[in-house]
């Protein structure tokens, strides 16, 4: 049997064929070509037949080749969402729009404004997430907020997952929109549910990407779906977790030109000492970052203005007008690669200042407090300081050799409010070289065991961090 | 706005555990739908989840001596985001030495709570005052 995945991205579609060897795969062929926007099924089948010798078509028919395909399509549907307390419902609404391989254009919380509704008219999302209280709680916000929206001028999807006690008034105020009603993200105040919500938005990620643009075409000829690559990534990092042995706890970095995705597998368990504070962690993560990325997003990377982009162009000798002026031109031609020392130097720079900030947004915090029963550490998060396995993937770190992330980590040691950032501190650093993690999780789909050893086998070992003490 | 829902927990950097579970179960008991927040609640998580519950009261506790500084401007803090209307309790150990009870319940209800209890109170009573309180602000 062959299997065959594509992954088909905003600039590149890629593929790959493996073959099943007993348990394990071994990778026949690889091929990529330029995504063609307007009709993406001419850049799949071109690779479809590169990476399959003869009838590709004719083979799926007889049963021969397995064929999965993802597609990250403008970089996920944009989703605004709407929350009640920035720290309860919309926090939780973000977690759920991000595991589902969406972006998140904007967020609201407590009462839309008419203005709040005229930022949402002139962004047009794709979808938005509607949530607020708990079941039987507070329902006299997301009530306003559903009339608000019903009389805006949005033509976009709608998912409510708010107060389940008014999900039929909601319903019937938005009776004119498209809305799909799940269950709520917060139904008891201490058991968050993001998963309906989730599952919804990726729903319509689906449907909105096969409409038009020659994915219903690949569809009709494969018989199969795609699904949207964030996500297929997220549930390989979970395959990972629970089939290969060692890989329990580890982080993934991929890395792009419009956006800085992180990935973490780990189980957060309570040790004598701390307090846990806010809401629960999930055991796998996934955190968008949309302002950090290598191309379309270099110029955002170069305005972040804190403390440690200052003191990292100090270290570099670097001004900032200079990484400036080098963002801007990378963002004019995000196919852009650099030539020269000095153009490789800033480019390495746009990559470690990426890497990060993406991995001290996705990872908790620490602070300790002096009671009178003595020192007592607070946390808030997720504890990833103890992590001991760190992957790189996406395009530049595939081939990034020397690049070594925890350097970057380094440059955020205490945030800006004092508190530890719980970032990996000593790990191994492996390279996802041949950038086969969107490939094989779609593999994953079908030979789960198989589809995981490879992706740990094929990852070339980098350098094992353990200069520095634990924090 | 559902009357039996009530916020529970331990204020400021107090980690008294034990206290707030008795609580938790015997309100539990009395037919109160009650999210327990546990120990160390900054002001701002307590009125968080009682917004987003749509809570009739806070009952806030502090054991550990300090709670004269951290309850102080909590009213205000209810009212700035919203909750006018919400019924504040407070009890525990709230003042270090031994200073008169009806001293501390002036103190305490100057900041603006409905009401005040020491370590000893039957908690069944409390619940008796609760259910009182919650109707008479609706």
């Amino acid at each position: 049997m062959i299997y065959a995945t594509i992954d088909i991205g905003s600039t590149w579609t890629k593929g790959a064929s493996f073959r099943l060897v007993g348990d394990r795969v071994r990778l026949e062929r690889r091929a990529a070509r330029p995504t063609t926007v307007a009709n993406l099924s001419d850049a799949f089948f071109g690779v479809l037949s590169e990476i399959v010798a003869g009838d590709p078509l004719d083979q799926l028919r007889g049963g021969e080749l397995r064929l999965r395909y993802s597609s990250s399509a403008k970089g996920g549907l944009a989703v605004a969402a709407i929350g009640l307390v920035p720290d309860v419902t919309l926090e939780i609404g973000k977690l759920a729009a991000q595991s589902a391989g969406a972006r998140l254009s904007q967020v609201f919380s407590y009462r839309l404004t008419a203005s709040d509704v005229a930022q949402l008219e002139k962004r047009q999302p794709d979808i938005v997430l509607l949530a607020g209280g708990t079941d039987g709680g507070n329902s006299d916000y997301v009530l306003a907020n559903a009339a608000a929206l019903a009389a805006s001028r949005l033509d976009c999807d709608f998912v409510y997952a708010g107060n389940r006690e008014v999900a039929d008034e909601v319903a019937a105020l938005l009776a004119g929109k498209r809305l799909k009603v799940v269950p709520n993200l917060l139904p008891d105040f201490n058991e968050p549910n993001p998963d309906p919500a989730r599952d919804a938005i990726r729903s319509i990620f689906l449907d909105a990407i096969v409409k038009g643009k020659g994915l219903d075409v690949i569809m009709d000829a494969t018989g199969s779906e795609p699904v949207p690559t964030p996500f297929a990534v997220l549930e390989y990092t979970r395959t990972i977790r629970e089939l290969v042995p060692g890989w329990s706890e580890f982080l993934l970095l991929d890395m792009g030109g419009a956006t800085t995705d992180v990935y973490s597998a780990h189980l957060d368990t309570p040790s004598s000492g701390v307090i846990r504070r806010g809401l629960p962690e999930p055991t796998v993560k996934r955190t968008v970052e949309g302002d950090l990325g290598m191309r379309v997003s270099a110029q955002a990377v170069c305005e972040l203005g804190d403390t440690t982009l200052a003191a990292t162009l100090e270290a570099h000798n670097v001004s900032k007008a200079d990484l400036a002026a080098y963002a801007a031109r990378v963002t004019a031609h995000p196919d852009s690669i650099p030539t020269g020392t000095e153009e490789r130097r800033l480019d390495t720079l746009l990559a470690g200042l990426c890497v990060g900030h993406a991995v001290a947004r996705h990872v908790g915090r620490m602070t300790s407090v002096y009671t009178p029963e003595g020192e007592v550490l607070v946390q808030t998060g997720r504890d990833l300081s103890k992590l001991p396995k760190v992957v790189g993937s996406g395009g530049w770190l595939a081939k990034a050799e020397g690049f070594s992330p925890g350097a970057w980590f380094d440059g955020h040691l205490i945030d800006q409010r004092g508190r530890s950032v719980l970032a990996p501190r000593n790990f191994a650093y492996y390279r996802d070289a041949d950038y086969l993690f969107p490939l094989l999780a779609n593999l994953a789909r079908d030979i789960p065991a198989a589809a995981a050893r490879a992706g740990i086998d094929f990852l070339v070992a980098q350098e094992t961090r353990s200069e520095h003490a634990t924090a | 706005m559902s009357e039996t829902n009530v916020i529970l927990g331990v204020i400021g950097s107090d980690c008294h555990a034990v206290g707030n579970k008795i609580i938790d179960t015997v309100l539990t008991g009395e037919g109160f739908r009650v999210t327990n927040l546990g120990v160390m609640v900054s002001q701002d998580e307590f009125i968080d989840a009682a917004i987003e519950v749509g809570a009739g009261a806070i009952l806030v506790s502090s054991i550990y001596g300090h709670g004269e500084i951290d309850c102080a401007g909590f009213r205000g803090r209810c009212i700035e985001r919203g909750l006018e209307d919400i019924v504040l309790y407070v009890g525990g150990n709230l003042v270090i030495g031994k200073r008169d009870f009806s001293e501390v319940e002036t103190l305490f209800k100057d900041m603006g709570y409905d009401r005040v209890f020491p370590p000893t109170v039957d908690i069944k009573s409390v619940a008796q005052s609760l259910r009182q309180d919650i109707a008479a602000r609706q």
